[in-house]
């Protein structure tokens, strides 16, 4: 392995002036947990490594309208933030479930979009809570929305030297759930076999939800489903996004239109699911196969779904119960 | 046994402090004065013809001090259970594991960049990676010098007739079960240092886990390489992790050996984690074809298995494993009909070796998902069938094992109440409970010429005991466990004793650690050189206080008589009279325990080990009839321990092996694709975290070995043995699906029930 | 072309000449010799690296060195008193039977460490959360549970 020089820039002008300086070689850093694993792979020899990890205008989380968080917030941060918790659940579903503690202290949301592996974890999150990535390059900031950036594996929509500053969400209504489903062979430390989030908003026409209960036992999950149905739950607005099962972290539109409008039932459930599972394109690969990946996008987007509505019905409530499915 | 004061206690272990603090030495940690970094070159073909090797770029390389090929192993030399593996291959290579160059350098960054030089040109072949195609008529021979690709070992065992038993059985279960390789994950990597002195003779630093015989392999090594009447010192580093990946010798050793030789300086080879996975030797698959019969009353009445295992490119002591897979397949249960044989087929895969269980897990598998399969035919609750046909003391097996304690009807009782059988079993819905059995070795296995372990205990002008014992601490706890059993009969207090295991130069032989034989073998060794130092103490004590021999006794360091207790005089004192005396003696008591357990006859018979242990362990799991996934609500696993010398070092070892157990059986498996390994990195490989540990409790059940030291019998291996089909069996009862293959993968689940459902997949 | 730092190590001032491309597990192991912090994959999958970097435990294996910079780092090495007196999560682990081959049981402590410095009497999710990086091949876990829980009196 080459040596190369190690630069702690302050800010992101003094950072893609550096960048400009390497004449293409050099790499940006952040928490690392990505680009040190290549180095020792030999997969990567840079030129120089210019690091993002003190660049303070890159490490912010504002609530002040909608959610803004920094590339350079790390995943632990992320995960054990209260609003993202309670607003943007599904966000910290996923940052919560990267690797092991030791990853999330300091791996950052800006380095697994950045590196746009298919099985990043916050990638769909960010999907289905509509973010939009804020880029600063030589002429400025720009903001793409995030299903424009990732392009394909390992490829997102960067030029030569721009930084990703952060992500944009917008507020949502009251109304609002969503939920990340990560489905792993291993319950720690480990990348999905797939992934599927959904953010559903919904309506409610009568006045008491009275499936809130239902939701607290273990009650059979058709009848859960009954008592939405019998209640005319709605959901107004729906995204469903899915990682691993394509080149690239996708959104499930065709079982996004399917869903929105509709009175939530279990036949609406059961056809959901089929829709999203033929909208996928999963392969087969050591880590899980076609069949099986395709059937759990069936399965999880079902179950995202319901985990999101949930969460709009008991927004207080933090633990799912333990069901037979 | 009552009035105990160490034995029996929850003593913590003697090296944790060390451990604990960072200030334990590992190979890893290991440093000496102008030693160079080794490295290997694997082949990256699984079988291939090696036409051009040119290591001159690496040799040139600012650093590099030595570069060897095939060519520079002197005398053809090889090494191996069949000695068919050298430790740098040329001509042809047989797998990706195939060492085929190595490097030594200033510094291990240098060594890793100097192999990337290393230039080689192959011509691949075809290869064969299933063993049922290599025992084709006209399949390709790997060793060319043999005559087909299944090993010349005679695997067979027959008791009673099979065939006549088949006709007379009421009942008849019959099927095949596979599994997968699984590999030992030592959180320390393999590594040595070797180092010549003057002379040329060698001392190694080594993890090993038998380093007597290790300390044989490399004087037969050191003569090939024309180094005749050399010395070996085999010296053990603190041992991240053994679990019987170390009970071999490797070509990485024999590497070091070479380069050091060719060098004149140590070197040290020490394995990266891909190397681990790659080159170290996995458990061996199995494909098993069983068929078990019971009469109307589900008294079993015969076991047939023929086995295949794969043996891959070359042969170690894995070849041996269906040694110890005829225990459960003669003796687990009474069943007075048997026929087992075994083909161990070469194949361009890794080669297999020894892992925790050696070789009894995939037997058991077999044996007890097919009872279940066995007892539903027969309509009978498998807790019964279990109940029916357990083996009890007195017993004789067709193995000629002669059982002395037994606590399996005990261990079957404890699963069925702690897991509530009667009100969980049977209701398929989605929650089901399972179980499963287990025989193992417990008092030794006599594999080899010797099963005995020496100890010396010589103690010092100051009343501190040294106890130098040929068994290796490898983290399992036998320097507490022997250092109990020396506290106990002295007298003395655990901070007093120090126990010295880990050089060949001073420690006696001892077979290995393995065979679960340390606490039993090492124990009752040090136990006899304890009492032997004792006498020597109480003598010259008795004359000292004017009292008789019998009239003594020892507790705390301090000898008194028991009549008078005013009569006392502490050890130190009588060890400086006996010292400072003109004509006086150091104290100082050998003790070599070889276990009166017998080799097998030709039939394979012959009382293998001096006792048995047994156990049974009972799962209740919920799977998700959606996604496959199968979660263990509720894990017991109790075992028949003759005694517990330390019963929380002992509950590590059931909680370790048991994790193990429910890896081999959930999800671990190493994927090798047409001789490539595809996931040789704990990110795929897939061993359990933290959060996948089940809710377990580890029931202690003491029979009281009288062969044993305290009553003790062996339990290092145990924990694992019965996990898969205790898993299995619990699967099935949840949902309806048997799963005949590991590890039990959501997706086999999957598809086993939409199978049952008629959908297709 | 080497570089200058100085952090705090187990509280003291440290200084040393680093080349950019090493990792501070490099710089721990072999440059400074305090082998107690272990090397078991190099890839921030087993955890045995673990170290606490500003009060978080961080896998120091894939910690580029420059970033130690400043910051307050302590190892294995740096949890003995003074007068040889165990950390009380280091006897914990000794009591318990936590400890068998060892191999994990620096990092483990660490990250148990970070925990409890931040968290006196962890709850058992945020035990398993605390320890989920770190692999184990001997113990199953459940004796390091319990002798983390014994030092927040949780027992």
């Amino acid at each position: 392995m080459g040596s190369f020089e190690y630069y702690k820039p302050e800010s992101v002008a003094e950072a893609m002036a550096l960048m400009e300086g390497s004449g293409g070689k050099g790499v940006y850093i952040s928490g690392g947990t990505d680009v040190m694993v290549l180095i020792r792979q030999r997969k990567l020899s840079p030129g120089c490594l210019i690091s993002l990890r003190n660049v303070r205008d890159l490490d912010y989380v504002d609530t002040s309208s909608g959610l803004a968080v920094g590339s350079a917030v790390t995943h632990n941060a992320i995960a054990k933030n209260d609003l993202i918790q309670k607003r943007y659940t599904a966000l910290s579903d996923a940052a919560s479930k990267v690797g092991s503690l030791q990853i999330r202290n300091v791996a950052t949301m800006g380095g697994n979009i950045c590196n746009a592996a298919p099985s990043a974890d916050t990638a769909c999150p960010l999907l289905v809570l509509d973010a939009s990535v804020v880029i600063a390059g030589k002429s400025g900031e720009r903001a793409v929305p995030i299903d424009e950036f990732f392009l394909g594996p390992n490829k997102v929509a960067l030029g030569p030297g721009e930084i990703v500053k952060g992500f944009a969400m917008p507020a949502f209504s009251e109304k609002t759930g969503s939920a990340y489903i990560k489905h792993t062979r291993r319950q720690a430390m480990d990348l999905p076999m797939l992934g599927v989030a959904a953010r559903v908003t919904i309506r409610i026409d009568g006045n008491e939800i009275g499936c809130r209960d239902a939701l607290c036992t273990i009650d059979n999950i058709s009848n859960v489903l009954k008592r939405f149905e019998d209640e005319k739950l709605v959901c107004e607005d729906a995204r469903i996004a899915l990682g691993v099962v394509a080149p690239r972290p996708m959104r499930a539109k065709k079982a996004e239109t399917a869903l929105k409008g509709k009175v939530i039932s279990e036949g609406l459930f059961e056809e959901i699911g089929e829709i999203a599972a033929s909208e996928c394109q999963p392969r087969d690969s050591i880590r899980g196969e076609a069949w099986y990946r395709r059937d759990m996008v069936r399965v999880l987007t079902k179950r995202a779904i319901l985990r999101a509505v949930d969460r709009v019905i008991r927004p207080d409530d933090t633990i799912w119960p333990e069901r037979l499915w | 046994m009552e009035g105990l004061k160490y034995v029996g206690k929850r003593i913590p272990k003697k090296d944790a402090p060390l451990k604990a603090t960072g200030q334990a030495v590992y190979i890893q940690d290991l440093k000496l004065p102008g030693m160079l970094y080794g490295k290997i070159l694997y082949s990256k073909y699984p079988h291939a013809k090696i036409l051009r090797l040119d290591v001159s770029k690496a040799a040139a390389l600012p650093g590099v001090r030595a570069v060897l090929t095939g060519a520079d192993v002197p005398n053809n030399f090889k090494f191996g259970f069949l000695k068919d593996n050298p430790p740098l291959k040329s001509g042809k290579v047989l797998s990706t594991r195939d060492e085929i160059a190595a490097v030594a350098a200033i510094t291990q960054e240098i060594a890793d960049e100097a192999v990337d030089l290393i230039e080689v040109e192959y011509e691949e072949l075809p290869g064969i990676f299933d063993p049922i195609e290599a025992m084709k008529e006209g399949a390709a021979l790997l060793h060319e010098e043999t005559k087909s690709n299944v090993l010349k070992l005679p695997w067979k065992f027959v008791n009673g007739d099979v065939e006549a038993a088949k006709k007379e059985s009421a009942f008849i279960a019959e099927d095949s079960y596979t599994t997968q390789w699984v590999t030992h994950c030592c959180l320390g990597t393999s590594g040595c240092v070797a180092s010549f002195d003057v002379s040329n003779n060698l001392t190694i630093y080594s993890n090993t886990q038998i380093p007597s015989l290790a300390q044989n392999d490399f004087l037969e090594a050191l003569k090939v390489f024309g180094l005749k009447n050399k010395r070996v010192r085999v010296i053990q580093n603190t041992i991240g992790g053994g679990f019987g990946s170390k009970l071999d010798t490797y070509a990485y050793e024999y590497i070091a050996i070479l380069l050091a030789l060719r060098t004149r300086k140590p070197v040290k080879v020490v394995f990266s984690r891909e190397e681990e996975f790659l080159a170290t030797s996995p458990r061996q698959p199995t494909i098993t074809r069983i068929s078990q019969g019971c009469d109307g009353n589900g008294k079993l009445t015969f076991r047939e298995i023929e086995m295949v295992l794969d043996n891959g490119a070359y042969t170690s002591w894995g070849a041996t494993t269906p040694s110890v897979m005829m225990v459960p397949i003669s003796s687990l249960y009474k069943v007075p009909n048997i026929k087992y044989t075994a083909k161990c087929v070469y194949t361009n895969n890794t080669y297999s070796q020894a892992f925790r269980g050696y070789g009894n897990p995939q037997a058991t598998f077999a044996i007890e998902s097919c009872l279940d399969e066995l007892a539903i035919k027969a309509g009978i609750d498998p807790v019964e069938i279990r109940r029916i046909n357990a083996n009890e003391p007195g017993e004789v097996t067709p193995q000629n094992f002669r059982i002395t304690s037994c606590g399996l009807k005990d261990c079957i009782e404890e699963v069925v109440n702690r897991l509530d059988w009667k009100n969980k079993h049977g209701k398929r819905n989605g929650r089901g409970v399972g179980m499963a059995s287990l025989i193992h070795v417990g008092g030794a296995a006599r594999v080899y010429k010797s099963d005995g372990c020496g100890t010396i205990i010589k103690v010092d002008d100051n009343g501190k005991v040294d106890v130098i014992t040929g068994s290796s601490e490898i983290g399992q706890g036998s320097e507490t466990i022997i250092a109990q059993i020396v506290a106990e009969v002295l007298g003395v207090g655990m901070d007093d004793i120090n126990v010295i295991n880990n050089d060949t130069d001073v420690c006696p032989w001892d077979v290995g650690v393995h065979a679960s034989r340390t606490t039993f073998v090492a124990g009752n060794s040090a136990l006899g050189a304890a009492e032997k130092i004792k006498a020597q103490i109480m003598e010259i004590a008795a004359k000292n206080l004017g009292e008789p021999v019998e009239a003594l006794d020892m507790q705390d360091g301090v000898i008194f008589s028991k009549n008078d207790r005013e009569k006392n005089i502490p050890l130190a004192k009588v060890l400086r009279k006996a010292h400072y005396t003109l004509g006086g003696r150091m104290l100082v008591a050998e003790n070599f325990y070889d276990p009166p357990n017998e080799n097998f006859d030709q039939t394979f018979r012959g009382n293998l080990s001096v006792a048995y242990a047994y156990g049974t362990h009972g799962v209740e799991v919920e799977v998700d009839r959606e996604t496959g996934q199968v979660k263990i609500l509720n894990y017991i696993a109790a075992h028949d321990v003759g005694k517990a010398i330390n019963p929380m070092l002992l509950e590590g070892q059931i909680y370790g092996g048991g994790l193990q157990g429910v890896g081999y059986a959930l999800g671990e498996r190493m994927i090798w694709d047409r001789g490539y390994l595809k996931n040789g990195n704990f990110l795929d490989y897939k061993m359990p975290t933290v959060r996948d540990i089940p809710p377990v409790q580890a029931v202690i059940v003491e029979s009281d070995e009288q062969a044993g030291p305290f009553g003790a019998k062996g339990i290092g291996e145990p924990g694992l043995v019965p996990t898969a089909p205790a898993i299995a069996n619990a699967v099935y009862d949840a949902v309806g699906v048997r799963i005949k293959d590991l590890p039990i993968t959501p997706e086999k689940v999957l598809r086993a029930l939409k199978e049952k459902e008629g959908q297709k997949v | 072309m080497k570089k200058e730092i100085t952090f705090t190590l187990n509280n003291e001032k440290i200084n040393i000449e680093a080349d950019p491309k090493w990792t501070l597990l490099y710089v721990l192991r072999e440059v400074l010799e305090m082998t107690g912090t272990k090397e078991g994959c190099g890839y921030g999958e087993c955890g045995a690296c673990t170290v606490i970097i500003d009060g978080q435990a961080v896998n120091s294996c894939l910690y580029p060195v420059m970033e130690a910079e400043g910051r307050s780092i302590v190892t294995i090495e740096g949890l003995m008193a003074k007068n040889g007196e165990l950390d009380p999560i280091q006897k914990a682990f000794v009591d318990e039977g936590a400890v068998q081959c060892g191999f994990c049981i620096p990092g483990m402590i660490m990250s148990a460490k970070a925990l409890l410095d931040r968290k006196p009497k962890p709850t058992d999710e945020e035990i398993k959360e605390s320890i989920e990086g770190n692999l184990c091949r001997c113990t199953g876990y459940v004796k390091i549970i319990d002798a983390i829980k014994s030092v927040g009196g949780g027992r």
